[in-house]
């Protein structure tokens, strides 16, 4: 924790200094030589990459990122034959030991990188409308619920996000009872309903980036 | 000058216009062949100190052009991001490194240097003229290596009960038929204009030698299948020829006919002696410029005047500033890297998809298909290993290594969700369908699969036809001061020849930009 807020305050410094597009000068955070391999998908700084359908985690909180790398490794994601990139995913967690894992989501969580661009269209007003119900957990500006497990969704990639709850309505995420808040999140998702519904709620999700 | 002799006449040329202008005097004279101009690559001498350039990516193309450019003055410096040099010419020896993404391999061939497996390019068709020229101005023995191999097999699991059949009974019996098809065509004169009778004999006799038919035009077998027995003592028996419609039924004509059709790999194909990984190692030896491996790039920012690199370095952020940037970085990792391209470009960028081969070599304890008659070359299945390729070198030695399984973008993926163990078993029990007792020979093996290799996640990359229209001269042109360069920048990409014309393209664009500006300023 100490780390992270260490590297916080270097961040702060850099925003204070103003730089522009490319945060270059920026010294934002340098993974360590045995992490460096997770910014050639994830992008430099973990800004993402949606040519290879590697999404931004850039400051992703640690806790959310260590669960996840745990439901890579345990094999609740990543082992669905039609989620392509889970099973690109899975073996770099598979091969983490604990503290790797807690060592590599102290430095996704340090990263910091440009908010993502929008890719994709909907209906703000009613994905406001449908997002009632996931502010439930996730909380009213996406901040997301550590208590609850329920991750922020600021930030995220809206390309990802779709892809996520396709994946839960369609049971490629979340079928393992084992993975108690993805089980969760998958009967939750269903209140959707159709395809449209979860475009115009991940429209509405990439509002609150700004906020 | 009227009696001027063509040399003399160059040697005036050469006074006038430099080696350039002999060579391409020599070309339109008729004297040399075109070997594309990199054979005489006439860079503009810069003065040393003056001109700076960073190379991102240390294969084939980056080494190229940081060889031509600090031999004209120009300062280079090659950043690489991962553990070695050479990109995706890798040749795998004992205790080497593969940098597999989560499954990181180290080689456990013998250690002994004709053990080893050309795991990224590994044939040189002696029409690739730029690889030809570096190959001999640097010095690396080549060698002839079998590619095609008449005794090799072509084999299916569903077809001739799944029994391997040799390439050379294949292709003369679907030859035979085929040519005895068309000779009953001639009798019939079934064509869309008649042919002359002239026309028409000398097609019969086309036909009749290119299928070895007998005096009527029928297919009654031929020797080119090789004897069913005899041939040195006794009069060598001529095989049945396949049934024409297991033939055809067969799926085999789509392996075994045409893979030797392919111009690239015609023969005779050549590699380089002791592991294709020596083109590098040649590069190396003659370049001065320094190299600086684990150097991952984390930002290009093209400035008023030059370029700004920054990468990291042994925990630490480092600005490289250089007048020129030659990139080879796999343009689908660019959109992972911060830069200020335009939109336009980085959108030709990420439009350009990447591959995924996959290769598996195994070290075999003994030599076993050389006892069935194959030296080199090339075996065809159905099965998922898709090839079995047999050295070249090291005939009659103890062991060899053998190309266990090679394939193609998305026939990939199944090996990738394997462990390396798991693609050994695998190849082992496939091979045990072609060859008996195959997978007990298997004594070490290796695999990589380009779409999971660390600081590369693909290779081979290719634009849809319509992106090609859009971006491909988009992203070939420079962005200021920045090339774009690797066998992905060209309609050949995946082989080494890909990356030197690329490498060549870039070169002869920024010589004339040097140039034009040098004419300016006089």
């Amino acid at each position: 924790m100490r780390n992270a807020t260490r590297v916080r305050s270097i961040f702060a410094l850099i925003v204070f200094a103003g730089s522009g597009w490319a945060s270059a000068e920026d010294v934002a955070v340098i993974p360590p030589d045995e992490l460096v391999y997770c910014t050639v998908c994830h992008g430099i700084q973990m800004r993402g990459n949606q040519n290879i359908l590697a999404p931004r985690l850039s400051e992703m909180a640690d806790w959310y990122v260590e669960l996840q790398l745990n439901a890579f490794k345990n094999g609740w994601r990543g082992t669905h034959e039609a989620d392509l990139p889970g099973m690109e995913m899975r073996p770099m967690a598979a091969a983490l030991s604990a503290s790797q894992i807690t060592a590599a989501a102290q430095f996704v969580n340090a990263t910091r990188s440009p908010l993502p661009e929008k890719t994709i269209d909907g209906d703000i007003a009613a994905g406001k409308r449908n997002y009632v119900s996931c502010a439930v957990c996730h909380g009213e500006n996406g901040e997301g619920n550590p208590a609850l497990h329920a991750p922020a969704l600021t930030g995220l990639d809206d390309w990802y996000l779709i892809t996520q709850l396709r994946n839960y309505r369609d049971g490629i995420r979340g079928s393992n009872p084992a993975d108690t808040y993805g089980v969760q999140m998958r009967a939750t998702v269903q209140i959707l309903g159709d395809d449209q519904a979860m475009l115009d709620v991940v429209r509405y999700i990439t509002t609150l980036h700004s906020d | 000058m009227k009696n001027l002799s063509r040399r003399n006449f160059l040697g005036m040329v050469g006074a006038a216009g430099g080696s350039s202008a002999i060579y391409k005097t020599s070309l339109a004279m008729g004297l040399l062949a075109d070997t594309g101009p990199m054979a005489m690559l006439d860079l503009q001498r810069s003065d040393p100190g003056r001109k700076s350039v960073a190379i991102l990516g240390a294969g084939i193309a980056g080494l190229t052009i940081a060889y031509e450019l600090e031999r004209v003055g120009y300062d280079c410096t090659i950043i690489e991001a991962s553990h070695r040099v050479g990109g995706r010419n890798l040749t795998l020896r004992h205790g080497d490194i593969v940098d597999e993404m989560g499954q990181r391999q180290v080689c456990n061939f013998d250690d002994d240097p004709e053990m080893y497996f050309n795991a990224g390019p590994a044939r040189l068709p002696g029409h690739h003229k730029r690889a030809m020229h570096y190959c001999k101005a640097l010095q690396v023995p080549l060698q002839i290596k079998a590619n095609i191999n008449r005794a090799a097999y072509t084999h299916d699991t569903e077809h001739f009960d799944g029994k391997p059949m040799r390439l050379a009974e294949y292709i003369a019996d679907a030859r035979g038929f085929l040519s005895e098809l068309l000779s009953k065509a001639i009798d019939k004169n079934a064509f869309d204009q008649p042919l002359s009778e002239e026309d028409q004999l000398r097609l019969r006799d086309f036909v009749r030698s290119y299928g070895d038919l007998d005096e009527n035009g029928r297919y009654k077998g031929t020797s080119r299948a090789g004897y069913a027995s005899g041939g040195f003592l006794s009069h060598g028996k001529i095989k049945q020829p396949i049934e024409f419609s297991a033939l055809l039924d067969s799926n085999y004509w789509r392996r075994g006919l045409s893979s030797s059709e392919n111009f690239d790999w015609g023969e005779p194909l050549m590699e380089a002696v002791g592991g294709m990984d020596n083109i590098v190692r040649g590069f190396v030896r003659n370049i001065k410029s320094p190299i600086v491996l684990h150097a991952q790039v984390q930002a290009i920012e093209l400035q008023n005047q030059g370029i700004d690199v920054y990468y990291n370095h042994k925990g630490e952020r480092k600005k490289l500033h250089a007048d020129y940037c030659f990139n080879s970085i796999p343009t689908h990792l660019m959109k992972g890297i911060p830069n200020n391209f335009s939109k336009d470009y980085n959108d030709g960028l990420s439009a350009l998809r990447p591959g995924n081969f996959f290769k598996l070599g195994l070290q075999m304890r003994e030599r076993f298909w050389e006892r069935e008659g194959i030296y080199g070359g090339i075996t065809n299945t159905n099965q998922r290993i898709n090839q079995i390729w047999y050295p070249s070198h090291g005939i009659h030695s103890q062991k060899g290594v053998v190309l266990g399984a090679y394939t193609f973008w998305g026939q990939s993926n199944f090996f990738e969700r394997m462990t390396p163990d798991e693609r050994i078993k695998f190849a082992g029990d496939a091979g045990n369908k072609i060859h008996k007792g195959y997978a007990d020979y298997i004594e070490a093996g290796v695999s990589i699969p380009w779409g999971r290799m660390n600081h590369m996640m693909g290779c081979g990359g290719r634009m849809s036809p319509e992106d090609e229209k859009t971006y491909f001269e988009l992203i070939r042109q420079p962005e200021g001061g920045h090339y774009m360069v690797g066998d992905q920048i060209s309609f050949h990409s995946s082989w080494q020849e890909g990356a030197f014309a690329s490498a060549e393209y870039a070169l002869l664009d920024l010589d004339q930009r040097v140039r034009a500006t040098a004419t300016g300023m006089g």
